[in-house]
């Protein structure tokens, strides 16, 4: 039987519509006008014991509330959720016992005591017995010489460092699965590798089933087989990374801030381009925030290059950046039938 | 159990790691303790007797009453409406604890500090330098029971209030409303003694007397006899196991309508 099995789960929360401005708030004092938002709406899947998935998709899409449901904080509204055969829910103070969970933006650790304190409290919390506990800190020594942050406050480290100490924590009991939440946001490059590689570590060594929720393409193309895409409480996609691997690979998006821009030279850059390249050529331009231009290009069919050199010939570009392609754009790429 | 007892040393921990607060807080405990001895030596200047209570025993009252009534403040209802509003309530339930115990023993290690900072130094200041006599007898030993007791119950209606945000987010005015009808229904701010018979009695069978007025009277009162003291802790024990199921009752209730934010 799987670790985790989840049918037709759904959450749904009732939210206040609130009016704007301070009469507005006063009178949100009385309103009883609430709307139903379907954050997880009918969802399944099945997690083996041993797993890396990536669970991703846009803002708002979800992601959180299953994570919430699949550790027993939400009670879904509808569905089958169970995690080593448990209804986490109702079984929630068992369940975590063999679950760990790091949320990226928030940390598990007492703020304002030193950090060896906390992993202290962890132990009596979840009755980790002495000689697990050394093993447990001698391997994240080795991994990631923590020992030299033991006696810092936790709240004066610094944001790669606090992660990788919540990690360690929630590795503590040796859990069989393990949440992360968002465990690489706002690090720079090279924390973001040495996390990678710890998490990569810890699910060999120890086959702890891992589910990762991030925004980062990177992290899911470095850690994951599997990976499962929701968007607006839905699943897009569930399968092998392979496949959604070409799509991440392929695209890249040209930033373009051009002088003098007016509506007009969207339509110009697309007639250039229409010009330059012929057939379908796979070049989608859009504007995204203010005085920024988006030109995103399927490398498999045309060159960045050659698209690059066209922009820069025909138009005043005051600013240019090339970005791997972002998640939300994944997901469009997706429902405009990329996978299929 | 052990792994609560851990909550609390945290929470002591965390609390040491502001000194400055502390010191003042001592420091203004103090004053108050001054303030309140000249108001009540007025009030006591041409009777030696108001309401069957002498000025020993008023001061006594008013005094210990200001220095417990930092004790049993747990907040609790701000702890957890403030971790609710911020999200951080899904860390502690991703963990094996009981919410409701985890609450009470954090909310211990606040209570110790607020014990050596501020309730020993009362005791110290009323007996050294206001040279108050407190008569030896039961009640004496029976104090820190009952003391004990009444934390368990301030607990409860902090707590209370504090799941109270599962439904409306912030609990502010819940809070303030809460402190209100404690301090006066309690006795904190004026001994029950003080006000008219017929409300004294609806008083005395609710459970905010409980907090203050039970453990207070041991200490003004202490060579009373078993008779008086044993019916007040066994009403407070029932207050407890009330009040514990009661919240208990309620959390399984709130946890249902809980919304974390961040996705």
């Amino acid at each position: 039987m799987s670790l985790i099995h989840i049918e037709n789960l759904s959450k749904h929360f009732k939210v206040l519509n609130r009016r704007e401005g301070l009469g507005g708030a006063v009178r949100d004092l009385f309103s009883g006008d609430y709307r139903t938002v379907e954050a997880v709406a009918g969802i399944s899947f099945d997690i083996e014991a041993g797993e890396i998935v990536g669970y991703i998709g846009p803002n708002g899409a979800g992601k959180s509330t299953t994570i919430k449901m699949m550790t027993g904080i939400l009670k879904p509204t509808g569905g089958v959720i169970q995690v080593n055969g448990l209804t986490p829910y109702e079984n929630r103070i068992r369940q975590a016992q063999i679950m760990g969970v790091v949320f990226g933006q928030r940390t598990q650790l007492w703020w304002d005591l030193p950090v060896i304190e906390s992993f202290k409290i962890l132990k009596e919390i979840y009755k980790v017995d002495q000689k697990t506990f050394g093993d447990h800190m001698g391997m994240f020594n080795e991994l990631v010489g923590l020992k030299a942050l033991y006696s810092q406050q936790v709240r004066t480290l610094s944001l790669g460092q606090r992660m990788l100490c919540d990690i360690t924590a929630s590795f503590l009991h040796n859990p069989q699965v393990v949440f992360l939440d968002e465990p690489t946001i706002g690090l720079d490059i090279s924390i973001k590798a040495k996390i990678r590689s710890v998490i990569q570590e810890l699910n060999s060594k120890r086959q702890t089933t891992i589910i990762l929720t991030t925004h980062d393409l990177g992290d899911v193309e470095a850690l994951c087989k599997r990976i499962i895409i929701i968007d607006k409480g839905k699943i897009l996609y569930d399968g092998d990374i392979k496949q959604v691997n070409a799509l991440f690979g392929a695209y890249r998006t040209l930033k373009l801030q051009i002088d003098d821009f007016s509506e007009s030279t969207l339509r110009e850059l697309r007639k250039k381009f229409d010009g330059r390249f012929s057939g379908d050529h796979g070049i989608t331009v859009a504007e995204t925030e203010e005085f920024w231009t988006d030109v995103t290009i399927d490398q498999a069919r045309t060159h960045l290059s050659d698209v690059l050199s066209a922009v820069m010939t025909n138009f005043p570009v005051y600013d240019v950046r090339i970005v791997e392609i972002s998640m939300e754009n994944v997901v469009k790429q997706i429902y405009d039938g990329a996978l299929e | 159990m052990r792994r609560y007892l851990s909550l609390t040393r945290a929470s002591f921990q965390e609390w040491m790691a502001y000194r400055l607060g502390f010191f003042f807080t001592i420091i203004g405990n103090i004053v108050y303790l001054g303030v309140a001895y000249y108001l009540w030596s007025s009030i006591y200047e041409h009777s030696t007797v108001i309401r069957g209570m002498t000025f020993n025993e008023t001061f006594i009252y008013v005094a210990l009453g200001s220095a417990i009534f930092i004790l049993l403040k747990t907040y609790a209802d701000w702890i957890i409406s403030h971790e609710i509003r911020e999200g951080i309530i899904a860390i502690h339930l991703t963990k094996p604890l009981d919410f409701q115990l985890y609450s009470l023993f954090s909310s211990l290690g606040g209570i110790l500090m607020n014990l050596a900072a501020i309730s020993i130094p009362t005791i110290l200041v009323l007996t050294l330098v206001f040279k108050v006599q407190i008569a030896p007898g039961p009640g004496l030993f029976l104090f820190p029971l009952s003391l004990f007791f009444a934390v368990l119950i301030s607990f409860c209606f902090d707590y209370f209030i504090g799941i109270s945000a599962f439904y409306t987010e912030s609990t502010w005015g819940i809070s303030i409303t809460k402190d209100v009808i404690i301090t006066v229904f309690s006795g904190a701010l004026l001994p029950l003694q003080f006000f008219p018979d017929t409300i004294q009695k609806v008083l005395l069978m609710l459970p905010f007397q409980a907090i203050y007025h039970t453990p207070l009277m041991m200490i003004t009162r202490p060579d009373q006899g078993w008779d008086v003291f044993g019916p007040m802790l066994v009403v407070q024990a029932f207050w407890i196991l009330a009040l514990f199921l009661l919240t208990r009752l309620y959390y399984n209730q709130a946890i249902k309508v809980l919304r974390i934010s961040g996705g």
